[in-house]
């Protein structure tokens, strides 16, 4: 008999991956859409978000550890930070701090590299030289950090038991707030994959960089949708964990399908 | 000057507001649905959508996330919204005061009526489609100089923001107020330490009186942090560009409402009801300042900027106007007007404050912004209390 | 109407109102540089790149910066005419914390 494995990648600095992405990350809201279109020009991940600038006490400390954790998370082989220029986080500063941690990092400005079509055009030209093809390798199910989100009371016991039966490792959030926060949080934990249990009221929902399996309720809202989960409320553990592993094994969800889900990056204090 | 007639073109809406622009918007009400809102928008010629990371949930920031959503769905340069929603009360709530600041009737999709994310979009789809026809099929009509409702934005400002675009701009405001239109200059932190000369230019000393109060206000709200705000304002951006303190910044950014007296003062995302010349309670965020005009009927904007930046609104056409000519002549692809003639020496303010104007008129009348072109249509809700639970 | 300005001309620097005690620089000044301009003479005792602030006065420790003929802050030390005026010798009066 022989032990169930993954095949993943192993990126430097970064950890085991069970996806290959490319992210293009904006330093500053102000380059939110450029990165997009580099995105779509490279095939890479991106996000929208408001931070970066206007950011005081401990958001700005806070909101740069955050894309840290966002640029070294393990399904991530290569990132390229896109500042403006003259906000508070500062590009060159935030892919420091993230080359010290990693391999495969490279920042641009738009202030510097000629306005908008420069910048895409720069941009496109670095993302694609910075794409280093990774080979992936098996693994055994030890290297996968399954993370357990939980916005719904659900009965999770037989889960656990069979993720550890399967040497599974995992985290749980089931702290106040929604799936988004929590899947925030999870990805600070390095989690490589998310199974998420949203609230009866709640659609499912993804997150860039990380594949997430949603798990219906029996509520009218989840039973209207029940096709936009990857698991019905009937599920049981077993199928859970088939369900991880084979999506650990590159079988995209339906979230990832979508692409759907934005990034909700934590904030303590208001906007100046 | 004063009685010249209005050039301007614009689409009239049935509550006596005006459009400079005929969009159909795509705003999705929950995160989970912002990809699908842009798949739609892209779809859709004359259509164009938003994102943002909400998920319905009832924040201590609520009323000011309902209200921004409600005002933007209702800004006039859009023919019609469509809402794409997950089907719950709570977006029910927030549609029902959109409707009350709407032109048009809204179009509502539900995820949980269509039963899937693929009908949801296809739904949708077909419906903006119809919309933009009928949005595109309607024509321009002569409008009063009063339908201009003009947001005043400054952003990666440096030490000549003050001495050739703002007050430039300031020229063209105190032209267009004269004339019979409303101007809306905000972000509290850039007129602190200049609000005792725009409360001097109080109409009634009561708005004087509000003009201290919203700094004072915003003031204890800082200290009330605990926080430094050196290293956040000035920002990095602005020091490296000469300006060495916030009142310096702000005495500069002031010079963007020029010399017209105040009539009133509006909180974040409030409506004017009258023209005349407002000061509005917002974060000196540049985005989230743009996204409570556009939820403040504000259907044109000038955006004067140091540094350059690129960023836009999905519903407000806005004209950039660089402050020198060292960035101004480069980033050529994301500045529309150029203000370092004046520091130059090769123009005058009257000169810039002249060709501000025009450009105001023709971008209202249909030529689109350079962020227009570049499709910059940033949207971000302004939080007081951060963005966790 | 308003009074028409004209044109700067290529000035190197500008002074905005007669109760300021500086002047911006719309060009980069050398170190030991001598600006006569608008009937005025000043010596730049250090380098200053264009868009920053130029002492036109001598400036005790806390004093104020007067700019368009308003404070803007304070001297956080004293500050020669033709010196440099920026976040190293000076401070805004609100909204920062004064270190002792």
């Amino acid at each position: 008999m022989s032990l169930p494995e993954i095949w993943a990648f192993k990126h430097e600095g970064r950890g085991i991956g069970i996806r290959h992405h490319q992210l293009i990350l904006p330093s500053v809201v102000c380059s939110t859409v450029v990165s997009r279109r580099i995105a779509q020009e490279v095939g890479g991940i991106t996000f929208a978000h408001q931070h970066g600038c206007a950011i005081i006490g401990v958001d700005v400390s806070g909101i740069d550890d955050f894309f840290i954790a966002l640029a070294s998370h393990p399904n991530v082989g290569s990132v390229l930070v896109v500042g403006l220029g003259c906000e508070t986080t500062q590009g060159n500063e935030l892919t420091e701090k993230i080359t010290k941690l990693t391999k495969s990092t490279e920042y641009l400005v738009i202030q510097e590299s000629g306005g908008v079509e420069g910048t895409v055009a720069t941009g496109a030209a670095a993302a694609r030289e910075l794409a280093i093809t990774y080979s992936h390798f098996p693994y055994p199910l030890e290297e996968l950090v399954v993370g357990i989100e939980l916005s719904r009371d659900v009965e999770i016991e037989p889960l656990l038991t069979e993720l550890t039966h399967e040497g599974i490792k995992y985290v749980i959030i089931s702290e106040a707030g929604g799936s988004a926060k929590h899947f925030s949080m999870l990805m600070s934990q390095k989690v490589q994959l998310i199974i998420s249990f949203p609230d009866g009221n709640q659609p499912p929902s993804g997150f860039p960089l990380i594949p997430v399996i949603n798990v219906a309720s029996d509520s009218p809202l989840h039973q209207a949708i029940s096709g936009e989960f990857d698991l019905q409320f009937e599920a049981t553990a077993k199928e859970m964990v088939a369900k991880i592993i084979s999506t650990a094994d590159h079988t995209k969800t339906i979230s990832e399908q979508n692409q759907s889900g934005e990034i909700l990056v934590p904030r303590l204090v208001r906007s100046v | 000057m004063s009685n010249s007639t209005s050039p301007l073109l614009g689409y009239p809406r049935p509550d006596g507001r005006w459009g400079f622009r005929n969009h159909i918007l795509i705003l999705p009400l929950h995160q989970a649905l912002s990809t699908a809102a842009r798949d739609i928008a892209d779809a859709t010629p004359g259509a164009v959508a938003i994102s943002h990371d909400w998920s319905g949930e009832i924040e201590k920031d609520f009323e000011r996330i309902s209200k921004t959503f409600a005002g933007f769905a209702g800004n006039p340069n859009i023919f019609t919204t469509v809402v794409l929603t997950i089907g719950t009360e709570v977006e029910a709530g927030i549609i029902e005061r959109a409707k009350k600041f709407s032109p048009t009737p809204l179009v509502e999709v539900k995820l949980s009526d269509a039963g899937s994310m693929f009908k949801l979009v296809t739904s949708a789809l077909e419906k903006a489609g119809e919309l933009a026809e009928k949005a595109a099929a309607e024509s321009r009509v002569p409008a009063p100089w009063s339908s201009v409702v003009l947001g005043l934005e400054c952003g990666g400002s440096d030490a000549y923001s003050g001495i050739t675009a703002n007050p430039a701009l300031g020229v063209a405001s105190d032209r267009l107020v004269e004339f019979g239109a409303t101007s809306i200059l905000a972000e509290t932190m850039e007129i602190l330490g200049a609000e005792h000369l725009l409360a001097a230019r109080a109409l009634d000393p009561k708005v004087g009186a509000q003009i201290i109060e919203v700094v004072a206000r915003y003031e204890r709200s800082i200290n009330y942090e605990g926080i430094d705000i050196r290293g956040a304002q000035p920002s990095r951006g602005n020091i490296e560009g000469g300006l060495s303190t916030l009142e310096e910044k702000s005495l500069g950014a002031a010079k963007k409402a020029g010399n017209a007296p105040f009539t009133g003062v509006l909180e974040y995302a409030d409506r004017p009801t009258a023209p005349g010349l407002y000061f509005m309670d917002t974060p000196g965020h540049d985005i989230e300042q743009l996204t409570g005009f556009a939820a403040a009927d504000v259907n044109i904007t000038v955006f004067t900027t140091g540094r350059g930046t690129p960023t836009g609104s999905a519903v407000i056409p806005t004209i950039k106007v660089a402050t020198n000519s060292e960035m101004g002549l480069v980033l050529t692809d994301l500045i529309d007007i150029n203000a370092g003639t004046i520091s130059d020496g090769t123009q005058t303010l009257e000169e810039v404050g002249q060709i501000i104007f025009d450009e105001i008129v023709r971008v209202a009348n249909g030529h689109l912004t350079k962020a227009e072109h570049g499709k910059h249509h940033e949207f971000n809700l302004s939080r007081l209390y951060g963005s966790t639970l | 109407m308003r009074p028409v300005s004209s044109p700067t001309g290529q000035r190197k620097i500008l002074f905005l109102n007669p109760k300021d005690n500086i002047a911006v620089c719309l060009a980069d000044i050398n170190a030991g540089e001598k600006i006569s301009q608008d009937g005025r003479e000043i010596s730049a005792v250090e380098a200053i790149p264009r868009g920053h602030k130029i002492a036109t006065a001598d400036i005790a420790k806390g004093d104020g910066i007067i700019k368009y003929g308003e404070r803007m802050g304070h001297a956080t030390k004293s500050i020669a005419t033709g010196s440099h005026v920026h976040t190293h010798n000076v401070l805004g009066d609100r909204l920062s914390t004064e270190s002792a």
